[in-house]
């Protein structure tokens, strides 16, 4: 059962990174003031657990796309959820509702999941869903939104700095509202992502051999592609769009546990979760009292960690 | 074993498949032959499942319940099917490519049992792989992957075995062997058997029944020595041919 003990001994180190990045920041915390500080229970925490939160979200959902489009290259965002929630905050930006409770989230959010079904209904063929008439289906829409929303800064040029810091991702503003809205999203698709593990790991193999081996393959990738799309849309409403996550952490847990998803997708929650809490608190620790990007940071932290494992493996071949 | 009856497909206006009506006896070994592009690969597809025909259906057993009543997973453990080509650009070691043959058996969120890695092991020997089971595709040859993917479908414990082309792309010694390798696997565990091939003699020395197909249609099926006669064969590959001591001899028309 090395599996489960790895799986605490992940859980303990994010349990403790969670502690320790309470305590640092602007206002730095000892043990006993913290749990006393408004500060850490109305801004510092709903931020890491967020933060987590987010990073185990993208994270399976990477490891799952990857799976069911038999693609290395896919993340998160490649259905167009990431441009679909841009539109959404750029617009609501534009018409000043960055003032009221929730409103470029609840802009993104409705966007995004238009875009995807938007997307899912251009590309899916009679009643199946043909996975790369998806992608290439996504990457056009995509590109479509990105121009429209550069038009939408030329033409609003004051706004446009407000918009370009929200697609870059930030969890400044998190909430315990933008807790609660995604936490039950999160649990209930990282469950039904664990659940679906081993089917993920036939539907690598391609479909036709996936449903010889007994897999119901059109149903369970149409309810995969349902769940971790509204994580997604979520996780991005919550934060904006931050990268590099859902494509590279699973790609990381593989090159150490082999492509078993009864692995990858487990350790895709913990991993993902400790490594965008990282490079939150980085990002707000680094240059106080200015943000750092958090969307950059996890390039800038993540890139080298992850070349270094693709070097070591390519040596023990 | 497996039945057909009145099977039509279409690919929008294209017909791939007439009026197919197909009896596959139980504990039979078929060729399924033709030209290319006659519709073998879519009719093996159609028995497996794979594709629902436009017209007609397909049945399978003595009941002869239709195949779209089975779930995947009923249907997995019924009919394997072995692709033409299989991926080699997955991470998964030959071991772990064979376990998915025991999917259709067991529940989700459940670890594979000892028994299912004994039935892996004892299928692994049996088709000569049990020492690649830590290699991944790509370390593997043609011959070997193939090999993987025959161990994977016998790991399925289904009484029918479908091949798509197991011997294409392999050399003439490895034809032999995955032939034989087959062929044994037909008189001990008594499986039905159907296979689509392109060498007619591989055909006439392993198979005993024969499906010819000509433009999405039954030519003739029969004994395979009955129907690879040389007037079959040029009438269907526009190819001249002699039997001379069981064997076919081939040339070019007008050559």
């Amino acid at each position: 059962m090395r599996k489960t003990a790895n799986l605490f001994l992940l859980a303990f180190l994010l349990l403790a990174a969670m502690l320790g990045s309470s305590m640092v920041g602007v206002v730095h915390f000892s043990w006993d003031e913290m749990w006393t500080s408004p500060i850490f229970w109305r801004l510092r925490l709903p931020r890491i657990v967020l933060s987590v939160m987010v990073g185990a979200s993208l994270s399976v959902c990477g490891a799952a796309y990857q799976s069911v489009f038999r693609n290395p290259l896919t993340d998160p965002y490649i259905l167009g959820v990431s441009s679909g929630a841009s539109l959404g905050a750029a617009v609501a930006i534009i018409a000043g509702l960055q003032y009221y409770l929730w409103g470029i989230g609840a802009f993104a959010l409705v966007t995004a999941l238009l875009t995807v079904l938007l997307i899912y209904r251009i590309a899916s063929i009679g009643n199946r869903l043909h996975t790369t008439t998806l992608l290439l289906t996504g990457v056009c829409i995509t590109f479509l939104i990105t121009a429209l929303i550069s038009f939408l800064m030329v033409l609003h040029q004051d706004k446009m700095e407000s918009i370009i810091f929200w697609t870059m991702g930030s969890f400044a503003s998190a909430s315990w509202l933008d807790v609660a809205l995604l936490a039950p999203v999160a649990l209930v698709g990282i469950a039904v992502v664990i659940y679906h593990s081993k089917d993920l790991n036939l539907l690598l193999a391609g479909s036709e051999t996936a449903q010889s081996l007994g897999v119901e393959v059109e149903k369970v990738k149409k309810i995969l592609l349902f769940f971790t799309t509204l994580m997604v849309a979520f996780a991005v409403s919550t934060c904006g769009v931050i990268g590099f996550v859902g494509l590279v952490v699973p790609h990381g847990i593989r090159l150490v546990t082999g492509a078993d998803n009864r692995k990858v997708v487990p350790y895709s929650i913990f991993v993902g979760g400790l490594f965008l809490l990282i490079c939150d608190t980085l990002s707000r620790t680094l240059l106080p009292p200015s943000e750092l990007p958090v969307g950059s940071l996890t390039a800038l932290v993540g890139a080298p960690l992850f070349i270094y494992l693709l070097y070591k493996n390519k040596k023990s071949l | 074993m497996i039945h057909t009856r009145n099977l039509s497909l279409s690919f929008g206006n294209k017909e791939i498949l007439r009026n197919i009506t197909l009896d596959i006896e139980e504990g039979g070994f078929y060729a399924l032959l033709g030209a290319n592009g006659c519709g073998k690969t879519t009719l093996l597809r159609c028995v497996a499942g794979l594709l629902e025909p436009s017209v007609g259906e397909v049945s399978l057993g003595r009941e002869k319940r239709p195949l779209k009543a089975f779930s995947a997973r009923e249907l997995a453990q019924k009919i394997s099917f072995v692709r033409q080509q299989a991926s080699s650009d997955f991470e998964f070691s030959a071991f772990e490519i064979v376990l998915m043959g025991r999917n259709p058996y067991q529940r989700r969120m459940q670890n594979e049992s000892q028994a299912d890695k004994e039935i892996v092991e004892r299928c692994m020997r049996q088709t000569n792989t049990f020492h690649l089971r830590n290699s991944k595709p790509h370390e593997m040859s043609g011959g070997e992957l193939q090999r993987v993917m025959i161990a994977r479908a016998l790991a399925q414990s289904t009484p029918v075995m479908l091949l798509d082309e197991p011997t294409s792309n392999l050399d003439i010694a490895h034809q032999f062997e995955i032939m034989e390798l087959l062929r044994d696997i037909r008189e001990k565990e008594g499986k039905t058997i159907l296979i689509v091939v392109h060498d007619l003699n591989l055909a006439l020395q392993y198979c005993p029944q024969t499906i010819l197909l000509h433009k999405g249609d039954i030519f003739q099926k029969g004994k395979t020595a009955d129907v690879l006669t040389p007037e079959n064969i040029s009438t269907i590959f526009g190819v001249d041919a002699i039997r001379e001591n069981g064997y076919l001899r081939f040339c070019h028309k007008d050559r």
